[in-house]
């Protein structure tokens, strides 16, 4: 019944919501790029936030509060605007004061997107990883350094893949909202998804049938990204149980690496508590 | 020879180790006692720079590094020299028995993975954990979790091995094969400085005792000096209360 008035007043044309996903689609990749790249850089940025906040470093720590609070207290649109309008300014003054050579022309919006909305990416990334990062014990922490590892390597060996496994909830989810977000980058005239289906909507009046496929193909891309995240946390899962080494084809090599007095703990073990007993 | 001079450590108003000197031979084992809250802890944490104190000197085979003052490449030379056997195991939880092992060969001593591999699979035998190599940290027992991170400690060939407490958090049930396992060691040779509750097994095993109270060493002897004869009222009231006189004698 709502079908058939809405086909015969030519109200709501399904048939074009249909059709226009292909046209769409195309666009897709700069969607899944810029959310991708600006992720890679709110991920790095993000880190390195969260680590000068846990290690207290002095002055680092100052700017790196100062940092959060400004992205924090300002709309992601006028960060756009302000990279979009920025950078080239930038890049020209530096073109005047230290005789580089940038093209500012060439200077791609695409870019400008990427850097406000993977800068924007890392305040919110800073505080996932710094909890992230703190929810890591203390006591490997200290048999890291007590085996002679720096920092740095206690972190990436040590630190990481275990905080990992904690932040990868908190930042798979803000990854899903940066593929959302990414429809803000037509400030930065840069043509993705959202803004070639206002260009679709412009060329025949069908904004509404534009944003359902819209809606659609976004809905779609969520779904799958939470699905490969499932994946990847069910990959970093360590195995229920594991199998002994196979004992037979090990057991002449012990009895050979064993001292006769060990082998009395066989013997012992069996009952440590009246061998040990106070 | 491992010499240890005038180490000072308070927090805040609490000093907590006032000018320890200690000097420990090759192949010693010391076991290190005395009531709750005196310092040992600190004393091995201190050593081990994971505490800065602040005064004290530490000479290993002729090489002085001070406690006190040290840039990062002075600590990580003097961390490459000790290793540390924590109470509560500590082991890396997302690495499994082996990796624990190897992780310092690979990372601090850049040994070449194959190396690596055969020298940990070496200490995990010496400690009789090799037929649990492929298992992480939580499928293993809390004895069997203190046996990999000794192997961890020992894989570094470490020229003084501190060992706070390794039994005290474990079930009494699986002490026994902990114990084990550190007289073993003890026995190939390594000097080690052993904090210990199980005073039998530090008599057993130690060749030389250290009683520590008030920031100071107290009593400093053989174990049958320090066990049998303490000269100091506070070594005796602590044995006392430790009822250590009356249990029999400890066998094996
Ligand atoms: N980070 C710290 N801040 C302040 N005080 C500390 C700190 N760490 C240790 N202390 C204090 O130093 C003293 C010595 O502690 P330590 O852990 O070395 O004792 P311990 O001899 O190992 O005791 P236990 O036998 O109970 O393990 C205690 O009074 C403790 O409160
Ligand atoms: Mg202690």
């Amino acid at each position: 019944m709502m079908m058939q008035i809405l086909s015969e007043t030519n109200l709501f044309d399904f048939g074009l919501v249909g059709r226009q996903l292909p046209e769409l689609l195309k666009y897709l990749p700069i969607t899944l790029e810029l959310a991708l790249l600006s992720m890679l850089i709110g991920l790095a940025v993000g880190l390195l936030l969260a680590v000068i906040r846990m290690k207290r470093i002095p002055v680092l720590r100052q700017i790196a509060a100062f940092y959060i609070s400004i992205i924090r207290g300002t709309p992601a649109i006028v960060q756009l605007y302000i990279a979009y309008f920025g950078i080239p300014m930038l890049l020209k003054y530096m073109n005047l004061h230290f005789g580089t050579d940038f093209d500012i022309s060439a200077f791609p919006g695409f870019a400008c997107a990427v850097f406000a909305m993977g800068f924007n990416e890392s305040a919110y990334n800073a505080e996932t990883i710094r909890a992230a990062l703190s929810s890591v014990d203390r006591g490997q922490i200290e048999a890291a350094s007590a085996v002679g590892m720096t920092y740095p390597q206690a972190l990436r060996r040590i630190i990481l893949p275990e905080a990992m496994t904690v932040a990868l909830p908190g930042l798979g989810n803000s990854f899903i909202g940066l593929i959302k977000g990414t429809s803000l980058a037509f400030t930065c005239a840069v043509v993705e998804m959202t803004a070639q289906g206002k260009i679709l909507g412009g060329r025949n009046y069908r904004y509404f049938e534009v944003y359902v496929s819209l809606a659609i193909i976004y809905w779609a891309v969520t779904i799958i990204v939470e699905r490969i995240l499932k994946f990847i946390e069910k990959r970093l899962e360590l195995p229920e149980q594991i199998d002994k080494k196979a004992a037979a084809a090990e057991e002449p090599e012990k009895a050979r690496t064993f001292t006769k007095e060990a082998k009395v703990r066989y013997d012992t073990n069996k009952k440590p508590e009246k061998a040990f007993s106070q | 020879m491992i010499q240890i001079r005038n180490l000072k450590k308070r927090f805040r108003n609490n000093t907590v180790l006032d000018g320890i000197d200690l000097d420990i031979n090759e192949g010693d084992v010391v076991g290190i006692i005395g009531p709750s809250g005196t310092g040992k802890s600190t004393l091995l944490r201190c050593i081990d720079l994971l505490e800065t104190p602040e005064e004290g000197e530490i000479t290993i085979d002729g090489a002085v590094y001070s406690l006190a003052e040290h840039d990062r490449r002075q600590t990580l030379a003097l961390r490459r020299q000790t290793g540390m056997v924590f109470q509560r195991f500590n082991l890396f939880e997302r690495k499994t028995a082996l990796e624990n092992v190897m992780e310092g060969l690979v990372t601090v001593q850049k040994k070449p993975k194959e190396e690596a591999r055969m020298l940990a699979e070496g200490e995990l035998k010496r400690v009789g954990m090799y037929d649990w190599s492929e298992h992480y940290p939580k499928h293993l027992s809390g004895g069997q979790q203190q046996r990999v991170a000794i192997a961890r400690a020992l894989a570094m060939k470490p020229k003084l091995l501190l060992l706070d407490e390794p039994t005290s958090a474990l079930d009494p049930e699986l002490v026994g094969e902990v114990l084990e396992t550190i007289r073993d060691i003890a026995s190939q040779g390594f000097t080690m400085m052993l904090v210990s509750h199980e005073m039998n097994f530090v008599r057993k095993v130690a060749n030389r005792v250290i009683f520590l109270d008030g920031g100071k060493i107290v009593e400093d002897g053989t174990p049958r000096e320090v066990f049998d004869r303490p000269k100091s009222q506070r070594a005796k009231d602590f044995f006392a209360k430790m009822h250590l006189l009356k249990q029999p004698e400890y066998t094996i």
